[in-house]
């Protein structure tokens, strides 16, 4: 017996992928229970479907590599393109450009005439002071550091020295304690006394 | 999946970010999704894992220009697309050489012998239809992350399909209905 909704029908497939809408799969399910074109035609397609499920996934032979891998390496123009667009570097660079605009447009008084200045001198001025100033702070630092590490050294030969005196005291002391057991052990043993 | 989806977004978010063990994290999740696509398409396993590698390697190279993360996985399928169909067009002369033909696979067969069946059967639909069935059947994605993918109308993607379906129907449900009328799986 053909369907009689023929242009009409079911779409099939749709509904066999679960493409189809509650209310559309229900129509469809009422039709179907009463058309045999289509009972055949989704058995058909449910076999087939079926079938399919018959092929598995298979394993990988080997994984996929990691980020870490070399391969997922960026190549030399991505590194450099990727650190031009850091803001790190987007910072620096308008710094930069804040600096040059400045010189740019600071007054002109400010700017000392080129002809007056002797660049020797104050170079030979710079130098000196800096290496001066370089030279205290150097001594300075090596002078803190110096007396800190005799201090702490100090301290810990400290600790240690009344560690071992402690240790020693308690060792004479016990020995002590034991020497005098001993002596009234014998005396008791040589007098009677204690003895029952 | 939804919460499949929702930890995919996490981890795409901090992959965003430099965390490369996310990353990792998302293709240890894909990555046998991502083959077995290939696989099928391409017919070779070594190809398909090649494939895999750039498609995972652009993927991570490009995650900042995906829009929506929700729509990772059809994002993700539409870079493996474009990978094996590169391939694909790269083999094409070979290919037209040795085009396999439908075969008749008789009226019964053991269930080991009807995936080889099916695996041969989707070896004679052509590219388009065959994508078309990897990506409904073996994937599960709706028609309209089909047109996503293969960047084409939901009516392209329906017709390619529909096509491949008849054609499966016409070569599988033979093997599979016994001549008593009873079904062998």
């Amino acid at each position: 017996m053909s369907c009689k909704l023929q242009d009409g029908r079911p779409d099939w497939k749709a509904y066999t992928l679960g493409e189809l809408d509650a209310e559309t799969r229900q129509e469809a399910e009422d039709h179907v229970a009463a058309c045999s074109e289509c009972q055949d035609e989704l058995a058909g397609l449910r076999v087939t479907l079926d079938a399919m499920a018959t092929l598995r996934d298979e394993e990988l032979p080997r994984r996929i590599a990691f980020v870490s891998d070399k391969v997922f390496e960026p190549r030399w123009y991505e590194r450099v393109t990727q650190a031009f667009l850091r803001p790190s570097f987007a910072a620096a660079g308008l710094i930069a450009g804040a600096i040059l605009v400045h010189a740019f447009v600071r007054p002109a008084v400010m700017a000392p005439n080129a002809a007056q200045v002797d660049t020797r001198a104050i170079e030979a001025r710079v130098t000196a002071e800096v290496t001066e100033r370089v030279q205290r702070e150097m001594a300075a630092a090596v002078n803190t550091a110096v007396t800190k590490a005799v201090a702490d050294t100090e301290k810990r030969d400290d600790q240690r020295t009344a560690r071992l005196l402690s240790a020693t005291e308690q060792r004479y002391s016990d020995a002590a304690d034991f020497l005098n057991k001993q002596v009234t052990r014998i005396y008791a043993l040589n007098t009677g006394a204690g003895v029952r | 999946m939804i919460f499949r989806e929702v930890e995919d977004r996490d981890l795409i978010a901090k992959a965003r970010q430099g965390d490369v063990e996310a990353y990792n994290l998302l293709v240890s999740r894909w990555e046998k999704r991502i083959f077995n696509y290939l696989l099928r398409l391409v017919s070779n396993r070594e190809d398909a894992l090649d494939l895999g590698q750039e498609t995972f390697l652009k993927a991570y190279q490009n995650l900042r220009k995906l829009d929506d993360p929700a729509r990772f996985s059809a994002w993700l399928f539409r870079i493996a697309h474009n990978e094996a169909f590169s391939l694909l067009r790269r083999r094409k002369p070979e290919n037209e050489l040795s085009e396999p033909r439908p075969r008749d696979f008789g009226s019964r067969m053991l269930p080991i012998e009807l995936s080889l069946a099916v695996e041969s059967a989707l070896k004679t639909l052509n590219e388009d239809q065959r994508e078309a069935v990897l990506l409904k059947v073996y994937q599960g994605f709706k028609f309209d992350e089909m047109a996503e993918i293969l960047e084409c109308p939901v009516s392209t993607v329906k017709s390619r399909l529909y096509t491949a379906l008849d054609l499966l129907k016409a070569t599988l449900a033979p093997a599979v209905f016994r001549k008593d009328g009873r079904i062998v799986l």
